[in-house]
């Protein structure tokens, strides 16, 4: 599973999070706005679910562990 | 050269003219339908010039543009800035390639990767109706890249996936990291997003823009999957990545420090080497580099510094690709109206003719006939062969002489370029295009003129709203005018912005160490204004890449005083500003006053003479090192020519000096000579050889009496 609940509330991206995940993701945030995304053990993850991640906008805990997503993909979600 | 091709580069850099004229017109009015008939017409003669040279890829990159320019003239889509661009690119691609058959004589090999690019470009534009497509903004690329600095980059990408992309199993971010270069990335998302509830995640809504360090070709192949879904743009270097010779000649002696086989490199050899390039590259601005350079390891240190000078990352400023190499490239080849050559074939037949009267004359001076009527013989013909060769030179001149067209249809593209990076909206009129000049001076004011050009955008001319807070319209009018006044051209480059702030130019220059406090307050603003033409003087309240460091007008001043010409400044707080050159029409003939100094006679340009006059040697004073007197209540330096060319006096001094007074620019000085001669046109032969380098001297030609008259450069003697 690469999308879990945290027993804290938070969510947890880990290892490879292909589009499937993307609506996991989505229904987890909707349920819980305030929760926060922590994907520092993410290695890569498909389109659709960083554009979740953006259109959430809520906190993250990072950096991502991939290298792209820690490179380039968090500076740039930052950025926008 | 094979003269197939010769004809075949004359041609195709005329098309290639005529094209880039209607391509921006186009662009200023869509709907001008004969422009798009022109451009279409000169894509299509272009492609049919490559067929005849067997150029296959160059036809192959044209016809692209022709599909795309014929498109819209059957009312397929619409006119858009993009198209424009591409076709533009396409155009800069046909000059690079004019560019290496100039050298290498032949169809240049390997030219289908560019072309195919080329041709990559047009599939993903224009075809389908352009109201589609999601609005790109406009000089998106530019945007990225200064947002950017940091990045090694070549070429800007823009990636919007359809709305149902990642429904088809695109996955646009892997598609990304797997571009060659990628050095930066930004994601574009909408400016709301629906609450979570609500969000669709297999709706793509974003949009990515990146930077790579990888050429155009490469990029285009990357992406050609989703190529629909892409813009790719070759990106102009910064000019802060422009590296000088002296640098990279530095740096390359590292490289060979380091790779120097016959002894190993010491510790100490490498941490030099290190130094040194660190030191050169931060100099010239490549702080990202120098700083890899600084981490690289001991082992790796050569082939860091290899990868920065190979890998485009230090490029050399000769390739600053908002001048293209090509369109800088003098036009060698010069076309000419026939009735001229008659005119020179004609003379050539009359002095056959005036040849042979000598021959008779020569037999009549045997024949020992009275030299009174060998005299008159003589006089007769001299006279026939002073009419030819007036004549002759006249013609020659003729042949010479440019329309100004020809260094004014280059300024519509870096303008638009200038513009676009600006972010400040401006037009460029032209006004006297057909006014003539000699080629040497025609072609001699691009550069400057460029200059003044970048100066009145990027310094003139006001943000737009600042100028709407004005009441002038927001896009601002550039006016490039040429126009005859006697012997003179002048060409003018007004803005309608800000004007110039002379009390700033009197701190700037101060600051810089120009003049004094005290002396630029005593100036009066003229002299203030030409403060500007100082070498150092930079107003700029920050450097920008467009602009360079400062190193400016005093060039531009420089490059038309060597044509033989001034420059000149009108500013008007609010209304903007004039800069005018006021050029000779011809650099070939001058008229001299000759002069002599010792037994050498010199020449000086008569344009730059106001009076000659006799100065009693008791009213020269000495003024620290120099001499000076005073005329008309104006102290007058005085330069003793012998001494100012490093001549010895000869013979005893008179008492009274003989001055000629000459002005140049705003300067008035007299030239101490022992006598005055007469006035003379001369054709000037520039200098050559070792007298190439003689300060003073602007060039020399042979007298009747075989003496040699060398005319002075009033401007390098005065200054």
């Amino acid at each position: 599973m690469s999308v879990r609940r945290l027993a804290n509330g938070d969510v947890e991206l880990s290892g490879d999070c292909p589009s499937g995940e993307a609506e996991v993701l989505r229904a987890m945030l909707a349920e819980t706005p305030e929760a926060a995304v922590d994907w520092r053990g993410c290695q890569s993850a498909h389109t659709a679910v960083v554009q979740v991640l953006m259109a959430h906008g809520g906190p993250r805990i990072g950096p991502p562990g991939g290298i792209f997503l820690r490179r380039m993909v968090e500076p740039a979600i930052n950025r926008g | 050269m094979n003269e197939f091709i010769e004809q075949f580069l004359i041609e195709c850099h005329e098309l290639v003219t005529q094209a880039t004229d209607d391509l921006l017109a186009l662009e200023e009015d869509p709907a001008d339908a004969d422009r798009l008939d022109g451009a279409f017409r000169a894509f299509h003669t272009l492609k049919g010039a490559a067929g005849i040279v067997d150029f296959d890829a160059m036809g192959h990159a044209l016809h692209a543009a022709e599909d795309v320019l014929s498109a819209l003239r059957s009312g397929e889509g619409r006119v858009s800035a993009q198209v424009i661009s591409d076709c533009l690119t396409c155009l800069d691609q046909v000059l690079d390639w004019l560019e290496e058959m100039r050298e290498a004589g032949e169809v240049p090999s390997g030219a289908e990767a560019q072309a195919e690019a080329i041709v990559r470009r047009f599939k993903g534009a224009a075809v389908e109706p352009a109201a589609e497509q999601p609005s790109i903004p406009e000089g998106w690329a530019q945007g990225l890249r200064d947002r950017r600095p940091e990045a090694a980059a070549r070429v800007a990408v823009r990636y919007a996936p359809d709305v149902d992309a990642f429904f088809r199993g695109e996955d646009p971010l892997a598609i990304l990291a797997a571009l060659p270069g990628l050095s930066a990335l930004e994601i574009e998302g909408p400016k709301a997003w629906p609450p979570m509830d609500e969000l669709d995640p297999y709706q793509s809504r974003l949009a990515f823009m990146a930077l790579c360090d990888a050429d155009a070709a490469t990029i285009n192949a990357a992406l050609e999957p989703v190529r629909s879904q892409v813009r790719v743009q070759a990106l102009p270097a910064l000019a802060e990545d422009a590296i000088t010779p002296a640098a990279l000649a530095l740096l390359t002696a590292q490289l060979d420090l380091l790779n120097d086989a016959t002894g190993e490199a010491s510790p100490g050899r490498v941490e030099s080497a290190r130094r040194v390039g660190v030191n050169v590259l931060r100099a010239q601005g490549l702080a990202a580099q120098a700083d890899r350079l600084a981490e690289a390891s001991a082992d790796a240190l050569g082939q860091v510094l290899e990868s920065i000078l190979s890998g485009g990352e230090a490029r050399q400023p000769a390739a600053d690709p908002r001048q293209p190499a090509a369109h800088d490239a003098v036009t060698r080849a010069l076309r000419v109206d026939v009735e001229r050559i008659d005119a020179l074939v004609n003379l050539a037949g009359e002095l056959t003719v005036a040849k042979n009267a000598l021959a008779h004359a020569t037999q009549l001076a045997l024949e020992g006939v009275e030299a009174e009527v060998l005299a008159r013989t003589l006089r007769a013909q001299h006279a026939q062969l002073e009419r030819l060769v007036n004549e002759l030179q006249r013609s020659v001149l003729n042949i010479r002489v440019l329309p100004m067209r020809h260094v004014f249809q280059r300024f519509p593209r870096p303008v638009r370029e200038m513009v676009m990076s600006l972010g400040k909206p401006a037009r460029l009129f032209t006004e006297g295009e057909e006014t003539e000049a000699d080629k040497t001076i025609v072609e001699g004011l691009f550069d400057p003129l460029l200059h003044v050009i970048r100066n009145a955008l990027d310094h003139g001319v006001e943000a737009p709203q600042t100028r709407l807070e004005q009441g002038k319209p927001p896009s601002a009018a550039i006016r490039l005018r040429a126009a005859r006044e006697g012997a003179h051209v002048l060409v003018e480059v007004s803005d309608d912005g800000g004007g110039i702030d002379v009390e700033r130019i009197r701190e700037v220059a101060v600051r810089n160490g120009i003049v004094d406090a005290a002396t630029a307050q005593q100036m009066d603003d003229a002299a203030a204004l030409d403060l500007i033409f100082a070498p150092g003087f930079s107003t700029a309240r920050e450097v920008t890449a467009l602009s360079g460091r400062g190193v400016g007008m005093d060039a531009v001043r420089t490059a038309v005083g060597r044509m033989g010409g001034q420059v000149s400044i009108h500013t008007v707080r609010g209304e903007g500003t004039t800069i005018r050159f006021t050029l000779p029409f011809s650099v070939m003939m001058t008229a001299v006053l000759t002069v002599e100094v010792g037994a050498q006679v010199f020449g000086v340009p008569l344009d730059a003479v106001s009076e000659t006059v006799r100065v009693p040697r008791d009213r020269i004073a000495p003024v620290g090192a120099a001499r000076a007197f005073v005329l008309r209540d104006q102290t007058t330096p005085l330069i003793d020519l012998a001494e100012a060319l490093g001549e010895c006096r000869m013979g005893d001094r008179q008492d009274e000096a003989t001055v000629v007074v000459v002005r140049f620019g705003d300067l008035t000085a007299g030239i101490e000579v022992d006598q005055i001669g007469d006035r003379a046109d001369v054709m000037l032969k520039p200098m050559e050889g070792l007298l190439a380098g003689m300060h003073g001297v602007a060039g020399t030609t042979i007298l009747g009496d075989g003496r040699v008259l060398i005319v002075l450069d009033l401007q390098a003697l005065l200054q």
